[in-house]
């Protein structure tokens, strides 16, 4: 009888890497699943591709190295689960396949393998396809195939444009619409609260991250508490995914409960800020930064063991307290307290003053719209044009237009109720610098009564000069049903000069008006 | 009130296997061997030599120093030898070892209930010491010196340990539903030392019989009460029990008489409870042999120098078939595996557990990089980062081990250890590196004084 020696404790508990590891990647099956129902095979492919690709750069890694085969601690499989599942369904499949390589053998294996990488693999995968090929990573495909953007960028796109949008929040929540394949948060949020159920992923950081970004958005992001607007706001660019997935992964997030709080807040106000003041999507970017703060949070904070807290010290001091009272630190609940009431406080005034601010974005819109349409004194729905535009769910108009959007469309009517004509706001996403938002003033009959920009950051001196009457007016009392684009010398009533040195922009801009005119034409009055 | 502590694992118990079987005497039959080192502090002297009569109950080994315990024979017989044996520590020790005749006869010095109504505190504490008892939980800490602290009226709490958090292990659990009464006699005895504290009979909630029997037990006493906590590891750590019970956590520079608390083993409040009222030396206590490997998991009230092998056969022996992978001296989380079965039990050995497989090896199979997970940090009773010392260590940081993270400050408890899913060997490596801290910190102040 041999008999085995070596110190206590001798039992160990079931859990093992590899089961967590498996754990995290069965979490995330549902998000996978719901991507592959609703955007096709396709996904399915990526999905694959990624996964084979990061398990595949691992062993070969280990090969080269001779050293023991890692792979079956299924983290290099997350790894390639959660790239595939930040990427579009429409990536071709070489992209997963890349990134993955990237993600296991540079930032991982190179750093020292499982739990040494400083920051994570998967989102360094899916920053660098967005670097190395960023317009075929930001096609995403609208469900009827034609590529359109991201519900977020629609909805940042309006805000832009100052336009109250009817963003459909229940289909980003069930992945329904467009965007990378693990959109749907619904069975994200599955996968993240069992895995939080679990005490697999810490509860500090999830809950942070998205506590601090809810609030910096509500703070700051121009629309308030408003519910709709920030169920919007973290259903959209991988907020979920980031909070519960990415931020959350051990190695690169912070050990102690303090350290982990701190961490989720940077990420959150980073993530909110960035979409504010970025309007895109830069979640990713804030997670990372996150990461690299980590081991500075790791040094610096370090909880004091229990014996050493002040607490501890004076009770054993010799003064008797009483345990039961001293559980919940005072400040935590001054804390709790005070956030409360501020909350309750914000969200009181922003009720008291939602109709005043409606009335003033009402007011605000008008003004733009009258400019285009003088002779109008109020705007009012035109049902058949709300149903197109509701059908449109925010995706391109028409196929002659480019990245053409139709906004909202009204009926112009004097004081007295007689019709003086249309206002339309159109959006081209072809502007040299960004997304052009136009409104357009037609008569009844569709003459064009006069255009104005409402966003137009393009070049000065160059792009820019597409505000100037010179050439506006061009567009002013024509009644065409399509103007054209002409860079040589204007011949015709229906051709717009080119800005010279700028014809990406004005392109924008009769793509934009021939868009409107389309719609008016075959929706407003076609309907009529 | 709190019924625990922060933090904590919990192991499987196993206690089924041997829960239910009553307390057994079990006489040896072989020689009987008495390591002179069986507490903490220095080793007792032997004062018998080879060829000696001795009897049941007789000092073999007295106490050098008041950090130390006498060494009380367990069997009558004749001195073999005083000779260097194996002993649970796997080292080779100095020991008394006695050739056992059978016959068990006793000094005759105890056995007699004695009247201590007008006892003084001096009497108790030399009747206490005279005994040789340590503590029967673990660590063996002399008890006369545990009940003789500096400012005894400062003594809020006097705590018996009932908890029995290990797993296997239910030989106090039967100690308490069976000597209730006596149990309560040996703390009204220790509370005589320390008239301002109040008596506190901690039981994990998995032993409701025993804490049925301990409510009895404490009736009409008005000093003494019975507190339930909840079943987890390490709950019946001195410092578990302390944190809950009188609410302090304390740093491993101080005892805990500087908080106002004495924690003793139910069993060593036994133990003072027949030394003070029978004079009775501790030579025998409650063992618990268990364990998949064992035929009839059973609990013991045995006597101290007999050899593993004896306990096991005491139990009926290994099961049909089985090849034991490891015997444990104790419980699994704390218990000292052993490599073979020639050694003695002695006073700290509260259980024989032999397993038929080895969790350990298993797991060095699937040792994986530390994830980072931070799940030990969320069971260390005591609030450390092991996590955190774990890669201090790798990176040879022994600045921000000791001041930065409190490193010093590990109980061993093994619940980071336990808990780890990727394996790694947190607790070994605290033990090895504490040793070298303090090993260092021993030269320096060695160097120091010799350059004076």
């Amino acid at each position: 009888m041999t008999l085995n020696l070596s110190a206590s404790p001798h039992v160990r508990d079931r859990w093992t890497t590899s089961f967590i590891m498996h754990t995290v990647l069965l979490s995330l099956v549902p998000a996978a699943v719901v991507g592959v129902f609703v955007y096709g095979l396709h996904a399915l492919f990526v999905i694959l591709a990624s996964i084979v690709a990061a398990v595949g750069s691992e062993a070969l890694f280990c090969l080269l190295t001779r050293r023991p085969l890692s792979i079956f601690d299924g983290s290099a499989a997350v790894t390639g689960m959660l790239l595939a599942l930040s990427l579009s369904p429409s990536t071709p499949v070489i992209y997963p396949i890349l990134g993955s390589m990237f993600a296991i053998l540079v930032v991982k294996c190179c750093f020292g393998g499982l739990g040494k990488n400083f920051i994570n693999p998967a989102l360094v995968g899916r920053c660098f396809l967005l670097i190395s090929f960023g317009t075929a990573m930001t096609k995403f495909p609208s469900l009827d195939g034609v590529t359109s953007a991201t519900p977020l960028k629609v909805m940042t796109d309006a805000l832009d444009a100052g336009v109250r949008l009817n963003l459909d929040v229940t289909s980003m929540f069930l992945g329904t619409a467009n965007g990378v394949i693990g959109s749907s948060i619904v069975a994200l949020l599955i996968g993240g609260l069992i895995l939080w159920g679990l005490d697999i992923i810490h509860g500090e950081i999830c809950f942070s991250v998205l506590g601090a970004f809810t609030l910096v958005m509500g703070l700051f992001g121009g629309r308030g508490f408003d519910p709709a607007y920030l169920a919007a706001q973290l259903c959209g660019g991988g907020v979920v995914m980031g909070a519960f997935f990415m931020a959350t992964d051990y190695t690169t997030s912070p050990v102690s409960r303090l350290g982990q709080l701190v961490y989720g807040c940077l990420i959150g106000v980073l993530g909110a800020l960035f979409r504010i003041l970025g309007k895109v999507d830069y979640f990713s970017y804030s997670v990372i930064i996150g990461n690299l703060f980590t081991p500075l949070i790791d040094m610096y904070i370090i909880p004091k063991p229990y014996a050493y807290r002040k607490k501890a010290i004076r009770a054993a001091s010799g003064v008797k307290l009483p345990p039961l009272k001293q559980r919940i630190p005072k400040p935590v609940i001054a804390l709790a307290l005070i956030t409360l009431i501020a909350g309750v406080a914000l969200s009181g005034v922003y009720s008291m003053t939602k109709g005043t601010i409606e009335a003033h974005e009402a007011a605000a819109k008008a003004a733009a719209y009258k400019a285009v349409v003088p002779d109008a004194e109020k705007f009012e729905n035109v049902e058949t044009a709300d149903a197109a535009i509701q059908a449109l769910n925010g995706g391109v108009y028409g196929t002659n237009f480019g990245k053409a959007y139709i906004n909202e469309a009204f009926a112009a009517k004097d004081a007295a109720g007689n019709l003086v004509g249309y206002a339309l706001s159109v959006t081209s996403g072809d502007g040299y610098d960004g997304d052009i938002t136009l409104s357009l003033g037609l008569d009844p009959e569709g003459k064009v009564l006069g255009i104005a920009f409402t966003t137009l950051n393009e070049t000065p001196g160059m792009g820019m000069l597409a505000k100037e009457p010179a050439f506006t007016d061009q567009f002013v009392g024509k009644a065409v049903t399509q103007f054209v684009h002409n860079k040589g010398g204007a011949s015709g009533d229906n051709a717009i000069d080119a800005i010279s040195g700028a014809s990406t922009t004005s392109g924008a801009v009769v793509n934009a008006v021939n868009a409107g005119l389309d719609f008016f034409h075959s929706v407003m009055q076609g309907g009529n | 009130m709190r019924d625990t502590f922060r933090g904590g694992v919990h192991p499987r118990g196993h206690k089924e296997l041997s829960k239910e079987a009553s307390l057994r005497v079990f006489d040896a039959k072989g020689e009987m061997v008495f390591p002179l080192a069986q507490h903490i502090g220095k080793p007792a002297k032997a004062i018998v030599k080879k060829g000696d009569p001795v009897l049941v109950g007789q000092c073999i080994a007295a106490a050098d120093g008041f950090v130390s315990a006498n060494v009380i024979s367990s069997c009558s017989g004749t001195v073999k030898a005083v000779e260097k044996r194996r002993t649970i520590a796997g080292v080779l020790q100095e020991c008394v070892v006695i050739d056992n005749d059978g016959q068990y006869t006793e000094t005759g010095a105890f056995g007699t209930r004695q009247d201590i109504t007008d006892i003084t505190n001096e009497e108790i504490l030399r009747r206490v010491a005279a005994a040789g008892i340590t503590g029967l939980g673990g660590a063996g800490f002399p008890t006369h010196v545990k009940l003789a602290p500096k400012e005894p009226l400062k003594i809020r709490y006097l705590i018996a340990n009932g908890a029995e958090c290990e797993p296997y292990i239910t030989c106090n659990d039967q100690l308490m539903r069976g000597y209730g009464k006596e149990i309560v006699e040996g703390m009204e005895i220790m509370l005589r030392l320390f008239p301002n504290a109040e008596g506190v009979i901690a039981i994990e909630g998995n032993k409701p019989e025993a804490i049925a029997a301990m409510e009895m037990a404490v009736k009409g006493h008005p000093k003494l009460r019975v507190q339930k906590l909840r079943t987890k590891y390490p709950q019946g750590g001195e410092r578990s029990l302390i944190s809950v019970i009188a609410g302090v956590d304390y740093p491993t520079s101080k005892l805990p008489a500087d908080v106002g608390c004495i924690v003793d083993n139910v069993g060593t409040i036994y133990a003072v409870g027949r030394a003070v009222l029978y004079n009775e030396p501790l030579f025998r206590h409650v063992i618990t042999v268990t364990g998949e490997g064992v035929r009839t998991p059973s609990n013991f009230i045995a006597r101290d120098g007999t050899s593993f092998c004896e306990m096991i056969e005491a139990a009926g022996g290994l099961r049909e078939g089985a090849d034991p992978k490891k015997v444990i001296s104790g419980g699994p989380m704390m218990g000292l595996a052993v490599s073979t079965l020639d050694v003695p039990i002695t006073k700290t050995t509260n259980a024989v557990t032999v397993l038929l497989s080895d969790e350990v090896e298993k797991a060095e199979l699937q040792m994986t990089a530390c994830l980072h997970c931070g799940r030990c940090t969320t069971v260390c009773p005591n609030g450390l980062m092991p996590q955190m010392m774990a890669d201090a260590i790798v990176a040879g940081d022994m600045e921000r081990y000791e001041k930065k993270l409190y490193g010093l400050d590990c109980i061993f408890c093994g619940s980071c250890t336990y808990i780890c899913p990727a394996k790694r060997p947190l607790t070994q490596n605290f033990k090895q590196t504490k040793a070298e801290i303090l090993a260092k910190k021993r030269a320096a102040q060695a160097a120091q004084g010799g350059g004076k």
